[in-house]
């Protein structure tokens, strides 16, 4: 998992990721600024329950894409656990797009496949 | 009015903190204001309590538990201040104090600056007590001094929500565990939103308060000390040596206030008064408007404040549950913001299988609406997240 987010740290545009799995270990991650460990698997954490909640009221969502000013943070729920990314800009489609490309594959070598049920638009 | 404390007692077991105490609470008054001390709570008992204005109770008492004699104290005077004086205040001991009838809670100062504000406070706590007994109606027809009422309560370590109003505006001040954390009124929120409330109407504004469940927005990042200080500052600048700049709102009741320029886009627009006191959901079928952007076809939407109420909603099956689900998600996200050190989130997408949502926060509320995900794209999101920017002016 370590080679793997050495590869996403290098994806433009990414301040931080995680992958935190199911059972809430921090497999992975990586950070080019002070975001902590600790702080990367809670803000997981809370992503996952935030997914959870939906699921609840039958409004069930597995990506997330919240913006926080200019920086936005991406979230994708798979079987296996719960990935985030944080950006140093905003995003459309087209990015995300693009930023699934990139770190699907590097996340598929270590054996993690995420949900991507949802198309990003119709 | 006379607004000074005419009698007042003190009820310790802790001698030089009497002393000290009772000097302090003599200086708020004149020549004739009496101070008792006593320090044993059984024969505290036997006092009549009606007759004094203000009394100061510790919450342990050599032979009683102070928070029990409050709860007796409290219903034999009702119109009697009370204050709590703890030695260790935790959030327990808050909550119980408040639940059996103080007014205030307060930590025991032991150093003078800081028997100082105490005084501050105190002295505060009577102003709006007396204005209180010269209007029965406190809410509606007196006036209290904004800046006495935020540091009471921020002495106190209290989390309120300050419903401000003066002749022609209103606004909101957020308090959290003591500190400032928020300011917003219409047109403008954070620090500068603060400083002019707090020379509205010169300062003297009816004020309600409501008591703060929730982490509000952080907007406000100096201690209130500081914030009080720079406000007592900014309203001598007003006075005389700010140009006008036309940043500032006009807040005179005999003007209107278009002549001012908002500085914050994502505002919501002015409340009207009975809002303020009952929020009641407007069932629209189409909510209205207000500028260029049609809504988009949506499932649903709604709107909560930051109080967690609905508001305003179209086509809701479940308005509690729904309301519940998105202030559910904007306290999460709340704290996702506090960890990574950001403002608080402006938009949120969650993308499903069969439906996607936006949620679009300003600094007075959260709206939420619900799309089909076979039918819904990018334009369509982006085209809700206008309007719902372009309803918040």
């Amino acid at each position: 998992m370590n080679k793997a987010f050495e590869q996403i740290a290098l994806i433009e545009g990414i301040i931080a990721a995680a992958f935190v799995s199911e059972e809430g270990k921090l497999l992975g991650w990586c950070s080019n600024s002070a975001i902590s460990q600790d702080a990367l698997k809670f803000v997981s954490e809370t992503c996952r329950v935030i997914l959870s909640a939906n699921r609840a009221e039958q409004r069930s969502a597995e990506t997330g894409i919240v913006a926080f000013g200019n920086r936005t943070l991406v979230f994708r729920e798979g079987a296996a656990g719960i990935f985030m990314a944080y950006l140093d800009s905003p995003t459309n489609d087209a990015v995300l797009n693009w930023l699934w490309e990139q770190v699907n594959p590097l996340l598929e070598a270590e054996g993690i496949k995420l949900n991507i049920a949802a198309p990003e638009s119709a | 009015m006379n607004k000074m404390l005419h009698q007042g007692l003190i009820l310790t077991s802790q001698r030089e903190y009497a002393q000290a105490m009772r000097l302090g609470l003599l200086g708020l008054g004149n020549e004739e204001t009496r101070v008792d001390v006593e320090m044993d709570a059984l024969r505290a008992m036997q006092l009549v309590p009606q007759q004094y204005d203000l009394i100061l109770l510790d919450t342990l008492l050599d032979s009683m538990d102070g928070l029990q004699l409050l709860l007796l104290l409290k219903q034999q005077a009702p119109a009697t201040k009370f204050i709590i004086v703890s030695d260790s205040p935790d959030e327990t001991s808050r909550a119980h104090a408040y639940q059996n009838g103080a007014d205030f809670f307060l930590e025991r100062p032991r150093m003078p600056e800081v028997f100082r504000t105490a005084f501050d406070a105190i002295r505060g706590l009577l102003v709006r007590h007396l204005d209180g007994k010269a209007s029965p109606d406190g809410q509606n027809g007196a006036t209290s001094s904004l800046a006495d009422i935020v540091q009471t309560r921020c002495l106190s370590g209290d989390s309120v929500l300050l419903l401000v109003r003066s002749k022609s505006q209103s606004g909101d001040i957020f308090i959290f565990r003591g500190e400032v954390h928020h300011a917003q009124y219409p047109g403008k929120s954070g620090e500068a939103a603060f400083y002019d409330m707090m020379h509205w109407d010169g300062g003297h504004l009816r004020i309600r308060e409501l008591k703060l469940s929730h982490t509000p927005p952080r907007t406000i990042e100096i201690p209130y000390r500081e914030l009080l200080d720079a406000a007592e500052k900014s309203g001598a600048l007003d006075a005389g040596l700010r140009p006008p700049t036309g940043e500032l709102l006009v807040v005179s009741g005999d003007m209107p206030s278009e002549t001012a320029v908002p500085s914050v886009v994502l505002e919501a627009p002015p409340r009207g008064e009975e809002e303020a006191d009952v929020p009641e959901v407007a069932r629209t079928s189409e909510l209205p408007v207000a500028n260029e952007t049609p809504i988009p076809a949506v499932n649903s939407h709604w709107k909560i404040n930051l109080m967690g109420e609905l508001v305003e909603g179209s086509q809701i099956a479940e308005p509690a549950r729904s309301a519940f689900i998105t202030y559910f998600i904007y306290r999460k996200l709340a704290d996702v913001a506090v960890t990574l050190e950001v403002d608080y989130f402006t938009n949120l997408t969650l993308f499903g299988p069969h439906l996607q949502q936006v949620l679009v926060a300003d600094n007075m509320g959260v709206r939420h609406a619900v799309f089909e995900t076979a039918w819904t794209t990018e334009n369509l999101r982006n085209q809700y997240v206008q309007w719902a920017c372009e309803q918040s002016f």
